[in-house]
């Protein structure tokens, strides 16, 4: 026996010393940055999740891309003309810009791309639901014609997330309904898809034959410039650990931070703090199909005028850098801005709330509030808010599922009266889900229908505003979502990165001091 | 001994269908569905509907099961739906993390759980048994992902001596990649260090009571070499029992130490799986789990034929 624990013992010794001396961390010219998770399929057309998104970013690319200033400027385009009173949209193409099968992007890749967009893209039918036709009408044009105008044209393809990203022809046309194999993720971004081991990481490596547009980097517009070889991204669920992994140099990039940590990160040397310049906010969506709440708009506001939105806020998301309690969907400085109806937007009144519920006829049922611990600000807003809820009299029965569960459960109208989630930031109302008549909440009401149309058809900026400004008020009549605040939420990098990207995490035009 | 072991194979193989079926059921019975994880938040109900057809998750329960058993039978564990790469493939990758991790665990646990029983026995009520004992309460009460971070923040974050998290494959980097199993295994390890210490202990102190020790004493034989050939080889038999199932535990207890240190291992795949419900992956998992478990059983019981000549096996 001494003898085998004597072997063992030489053995660990060993296993240290060459683990010490062989030690290295990070290659040069790779940029290691931890993601909160494994992202499904890369097939950014399909899925609307962040993770994929933030990845897909490098490798594909759309016609359009956001500025700063959430914008949509020219990328995969160099210019176009809009015809028949906005019915028919004629985009041309940059010309030499290379896929990373070294073949040439044409008009047919764009319009075959369009079409599986149309029909399986996430967002595809916001657009392509008014298409009659999508053709090459030249090798570097397409043309779109719509049985109706659609003001929001640019905004709805100016982003990879559901969005129609550029697939080659043949790709987009074999791949259907079903997420495009790896093999082929191939897009005409800065970076092109390398591997993905699962569990441990995704692979992109800079593509030597991009050519970049030659106007200054703006947000996700302008000049691309990959100035890493090869970017990782890797999955690491705890965020306690991602922190420290950049802390110890392990990571260059860490996302998602949690608001505890905020105020002593940026006092923190070896990390700096980098907060997003869009909000994300929590929203409670309403019923509007079955159940208590089905059309009873009352008793909605009876519910929304009980809430104090920052107690939920600073409960959620912690210090007050981190979050504004801000009853306009679309933040101040934005084209969208509105304080209509934001009156009714946090009152916290019980003994109004009270009265409302009385005079809605409500009595005592209980409200079934859907949500997930898988986000831990969802969870911590509805238990703040069922707290405020009872104060008011108003009884709300919390149902606690993960993630998986509620996405099926909500899809199903008999199973909840009130469901949470969050919704990022939009530059467009048409993108917010809770206008999208077939998004679980099912607001189908004659007066948003006829707001819906107006918006979506008219091409006037000046006429679209004044119908956001009505259907925001109509937001707080009606209710078919609580806004509970914006939410901003910040990542953390190694202090010798420069160039970091105020629209989220891309990594062209990040290089090191 | 080889009847015996053959007799063991054929229970296994009842065993493992009845988990099989086991499993299929109750993660087809949870709520939730791998589509809507796959597509996100915006997707349509036509969408969803027809990627569900696309992957045969339409069919019935019994049907998919039947596919799933005829094809696992030829080695095939079917493909992930999230990764979209075969299921066993995916497994593989795994298991070299946990098996590695297991194996740097157990080695923790043998080097420091063994020596310090075998002094806290010798030295039994001392101050020193005192303070072994309660060193061992101590590293077996406190939850592992406190201790984990706390490794990382002392060892990475701090003197940068280990890496904080993830572990390239030794197939990718040589074996230097280990020293990213040096802290996660120290963390798996204080519990069930602590747990062997103990039952060093106690299995010693039965045995030191035994006559035949008594005698070994009587006849003048150096103190040491009693402990060390009467006594310690004796109590090892309990002690090795707890190994077999130790190592098969570490291989699916790992989930908390994986998530803190961002470890591309078994536990991990199993938990994330079972969140986005990707069905081929849980059920792949829990097989290899259960085929682990039952071998490794088989191994020790195996093994105590050769530790302890008396043992008989039927």
């Amino acid at each position: 026996m001494t003898s085998g624990l004597g072997w063992l013992t030489r053995a660990a010794a060993a296993v240290i010393a060459a683990s010490l001396l062989t030690g290295q961390v990070g290659a040069a010219g790779t940029l290691r940055e931890a993601t909160i998770g494994e992202p499904p399929p890369l097939d950014v057309m399909l899925t609307t999740a962040d993770v994929a998104s933030t990845i897909g970013r490098h490798i594909f690319e759309t016609l359009y891309a956001w500025d700063s200033t959430y914008m949509p400027q020219p990328l995969l385009a160099d210019r176009d003309r809009v015809e028949d009173g906005g019915k028919t949209i004629i985009i041309n193409l940059r010309e030499g810009v290379l896929f990373h099968n070294d073949k040439e992007l044409t008009a047919k890749d764009v319009a075959a791309s369009m079409v599986r967009w149309g029909k399986f893209g996430a967002r595809g039918k916001l657009l392509m639901a008014a298409a009659t036709s999508v053709e090459a009408t030249g090798k570097y044009e397409v043309t779109l014609k719509l049985s109706a105008p659609n003001g929001a044209w640019k905004n709805l393809i100016a982003d990879v997330n559901g969005g129609l990203a550029i697939y080659p022809e043949d790709i987009a046309e074999k791949a259907g309904n079903k997420p495009i194999e790896q093999k082929d993720y191939i897009g005409t971004g800065p970076y092109k898809f390398v591997e993905w081991r699962p569990n441990r990481y995704v692979e992109v490596e800079k593509f030597g034959k991009y050519k970049p547009r030659t106007e200054k980097s703006d947000g996700y517009a302008g000049a691309r410039i990959a100035n890493f070889d090869k970017i990782r991204f890797v999955p690491v669920p705890d965020v306690g650990t991602r922190v420290s992994g950049v802390q110890a140099g392990d990571y260059d990039y860490a996302e998602m931070i949690s608001g505890d940590l905020y105020d002593n990160l940026n006092k923190d040397k070896s990390v700096q703090v980098h907060r997003t310049n869009a909000p994300i906010f929590g929203l409670f969506f309403m019923n509007s199909k079955e159940g208590i709440l089905k059309d009873n708009y009352k008793l909605r506001r009876a519910i929304q005028t009980a809430l104090d939105k920052s107690q939920a806020l600073r409960v959620a998301f912690g210090p007050k850098d981190l979050w504004n309690a801000d009853g306009a969907i679309f933040p101040k400085g934005t084209p969208w801005y509105t304080t209509a109806g934001v009156d009714g937007y946090s009152p916290h009144d019980a003994a109004k709330a009270k009265e409302l519920a009385k005079e809605a006829g409500y009595t005592g049922t209980p409200i079934r509030l859907l949500v997930s611990t898988n986000y831990q600000a969802h969870y911590d807003e509805a238990s703040v808010f069922t707290r405020q809820l009872a104060d008011a009299g108003i009884n709300v029965q919390m149902m606690v599922v993960d993630w998986a569960t509620l996405l099926k459960m909500r899809g199903q109208a008999e199973q909840w009266d009130i469901f949470v989630t969050h919704h990022s930031f939009a530059p467009d109302p048409v993108l917010l889900t809770f206008i999208n008549a077939s998004y679980p909440g099912w607001w189908d009401s004659a007066e948003i229908g006829a707001l819906r149309a107006e918006l979506v058809n008219s091409s006037d900026q000046a006429a679209r505003k004044a119908v956001w400004d009505k259907i925001q008020a109509l937001v707080y009549e009606q209710v078919p979502v609580m806004k509970v605040g914006d939410a901003y939420t910040y990542d953390v990098a190694s202090p010798k990165l420069t160039g970091l990207n105020p629209n989220g995490p891309v990594f062209w035009n990040v290089s090191t001091k | 001994m080889w009847s015996y072991a053959l007799k063991r194979t054929g229970t296994t193989a009842v065993t493992l269908i009845a988990a099989s079926v086991v499993v299929f059921a109750f993660i087809h019975v949870i709520p939730g569905d791998p589509i809507y994880v796959l597509l996100g938040d915006t997707a349509t109900p036509d969408q969803i509907e027809s990627l569900r057809h696309e992957l045969g998750l339409d069919q019935s329960i019994i049907v998919q099961y039947l596919q799933w058993v005829a094809h696992a039978l030829s080695g095939d564990l079917g493909r992930s739906i999230f990764f979209q790469a075969p299921v066993l493939s995916v497994i593989a990758d795994g298991a070299e993390t946990s098996a590695l991790l297991a194996t740097m665990t157990m080695v923790w646990v043998i080097l420091i759980g063994i020596p310090i029983g075998v002094i806290a026995a010798v030295r039994h009520g001392s101050w020193l048994d005192q303070c072994l004992s309660g060193a061992a309460m101590l590293m077996a009460s406190v939850p592992t992902f406190w201790v984990g971070l706390y490794l990382i923040l002392i060892f990475a974050a701090t003197l940068g001596w280990l890496p904080s998290s993830g572990y390239p494959s030794i197939f990718d980097g040589g074996p230097g990649n280990l020293r990213y199993l040096i802290l996660p295994s120290l963390t798996l390890a204080a519990p069930n260090a602590a747990l062997i210490l103990r039952l060093t202990r106690a299995s010693m102190l039965d045995v030191s009571r035994e006559d035949y020790v008594r005698a070994a004493r009587a006849k003048g034989i150096r103190p040491w070499q009693v402990v060390r050939r009467h006594i310690l080889r004796n109590a090892l038999l309990t002690v090795v029992s707890a190994f077999g199932f130790t190592f098969a535990a570490l291989l699916s207890e790992a989930v908390v130490t994986e998530t803190v240190f961002a470890l591309p291992g078994i536990g991990r795949l199993v938990v994330q799986s079972i969140l986005r419900r990707d069905y081929p992956v849980i059920q792949g998992i829990i097989l290899v789990i259960v085929v682990i478990y039952l071998v490794i059983n088989l191994i020790v019981d195996l093994t105590y034929r050769v530790l302890d000549p008396r043992v008989e096996l039927q």
